[in-house]
């Protein structure tokens, strides 16, 4: 028994001198869903040790708590120059900066505290999807709500408000209410966001009745 | 003195039960052992696992002549993260499965083989624990006592940004959707004015041209097909635009919130 856990199963990696990049050399001796599995994690395992690499001396990832603010001060940065831009009605802007915000925030590395991530990309999508509903784009709006709703249900109202209010623009009220009876659910009908929740609720059930 | 021929029988008894005791049990055992053995293992082959050995194990010569330095300890790190990752999910794979199956052993519907391997995966799960740690330990002091922290987290991130992804790669359809939808819609709308015009102008046309309409475009294009079943929608539609006065205001008041 104790030597079973001892073995185990020797690929013939080979390491590119310059990059330190693994790779698996094509070889006949594995099937093709095989070597795609390896390849993949391999991939993995090099975006791993770049990151690895950026890091200070004993270049192992510090423990998840404290953080490293400097990554977060930066997403705020943004953030906040995507919400003056929005401000000045400038929505394409404010949704191309949003954009980038998103994507400094979703490269946060990933010993990271997951509740920070979720913490920032919930406020980031929902924020884009506002701006996307200033430009009319429905569909772009619903999925970025949707994901700030995934990534934080509770106190999100707004969100929630907006996948139901993309979804009524698109016609489809029955979504719309689906998701409006689960924000009412989560959020509670005694906060104060969900009055609007409320309202949109019974425009789309007013609609309903008249598509019948 | 000793009757020896009168005892030799039971001591011969004696020794034909011990002995065949001793050799039963044995026997047993190593079948038991070597069932044990043979059964399936609880998890697929660990991958990440494998990857760091064979790593730790690269043979510098074996490399066609090319000079290869030794793999980085930067290398062998992440790829101990890696291990540690996978690790974590096969633990949380263990403790979710262990409630579930000891009720079910209990009632008696699954069998003992399963439990075995269960037990099996559960034990060497803890070695592989312990094994990661001390590397770790031998990397970097301490380390070993956090690296199951971030991999935890990393494994977390791992699953959020796949949600995210899959979000997004639905964004495509949603957008192909709503383009023919509201295609359709506008048809729909061009349909209802011709009508409404067709209507003053003359009744006999008004008939026929619906007929010829839909015999030129039922074989052109399904999209244009389902504008009938769409004009229902669209009496909807003025009412959704309706609303969208409402909501337009709201939209106002939620751009002085929606910043934080």
């Amino acid at each position: 028994m104790a030597s079973e856990i001892d073995l185990y199963t020797q690929y013939p990696l080979h390491m590119d001198g310059a990059s330190k990049a693994i790779s698996l050399p094509p070889s006949s001796a594995y099937t093709s869903t095989q070597s795609t599995t390896i390849n993949s994690e391999l991939e993995e395992l090099n975006t791993l040790h770049r990151a690895l690499i950026s890091l200070d001396a004993p270049n192992v990832p510090p423990p998840p708590m404290p953080v490293n603010a400097k990554r977060g001060a930066q997403i705020a940065k943004l953030r906040e120059s995507a919400n003056t831009a929005y401000r000045k009605n400038n929505y394409a802007e404010a949704v191309r900066l949003y954009t980038y915000a998103i994507e400094m925030a979703i490269s946060r590395p990933g010993w990271e505290p997951v509740a920070l991530a979720r913490e920032d990309l919930s406020g980031l999508y929902g924020n884009r999807a506002q701006a996307q509903m200033a430009l009319q784009a429905w569909p772009e709006g619903l999925t970025d709500a949707k994901i700030s709703v995934d990534s934080k249900p509770m106190g999100n109202v707004k969100a929630w408000w907006r996948v139901a209010k993309c979804l009524a623009e698109m016609t489809r009220y029955e979504e719309a209410k689906t998701f409006l009876l689960k924000g009412l659910e989560i959020e509670g009908r005694a906060s104060d966001g969900a009055k609007e929740l409320v309202a949109l609720l019974e425009d789309v059930e007013a609609a309903l009745k008249r598509a019948v | 003195m000793v009757d020896w021929l009168s005892l030799a029988v039971p001591l011969a008894y004696l020794g034909v039960l011990i002995g065949s005791l001793a050799t039963f049990s044995s026997l047993y055992r190593k079948r038991k052992a070597q069932k044990a053995a043979s059964l399936a293992p609880w998890f697929p082959a660990h991958l990440q696992r494998d990857i760091y050995f064979s790593l730790l194990h690269l043979d510098p010569s074996s490399q066609s002549g090319k000079k290869t330095p030794n793999v980085p300890e930067s290398v062998l790190k992440a790829a101990l993260l890696r291990r540690a990752t996978e690790d974590i999910r096969r633990v949380m794979a263990l403790r979710n499965q262990k409630q579930a199956l000891s009720v079910l052993l209990q009632r008696g519907s699954v069998g003992d083989d399963l439990w075995q391997r269960f037990m099996r995966a559960e034990k060497e799960m803890e070695e592989e624990v312990r094994d990661v740690v001390s590397e770790a330990n031998a990397y970097a002091p301490n380390w070993g006592q956090t690296i199951f922290q971030s991999a935890n987290e990393m494994m977390n991130n791992d699953i959020y940004r796949q949600r995210i992804k899959e979000h997004e790669d639905k964004l495509a359809e949603e957008r192909e959707w709503w383009e023919k939808k509201r295609a359709s819609m506008q048809e729909g709308f061009m349909k209802e004015l011709n009508e409404g015009d067709n209507q003053k102008t003359s009744a006999a046309s008004k008939s026929s041209e619906p007929a010829t309409h839909s015999k030129a475009a039922a074989p052109a294009a399904p999209s244009v097909q389902g504008s009938d079943d769409d004009a229902v929608l669209v009496e909807a539609d003025p009412s959704g635009n309706s609303q969208a006065s409402p909501g337009g205001e709201k939209k106002k008041k939620g751009k002085g919130k929606g910043k934080k």
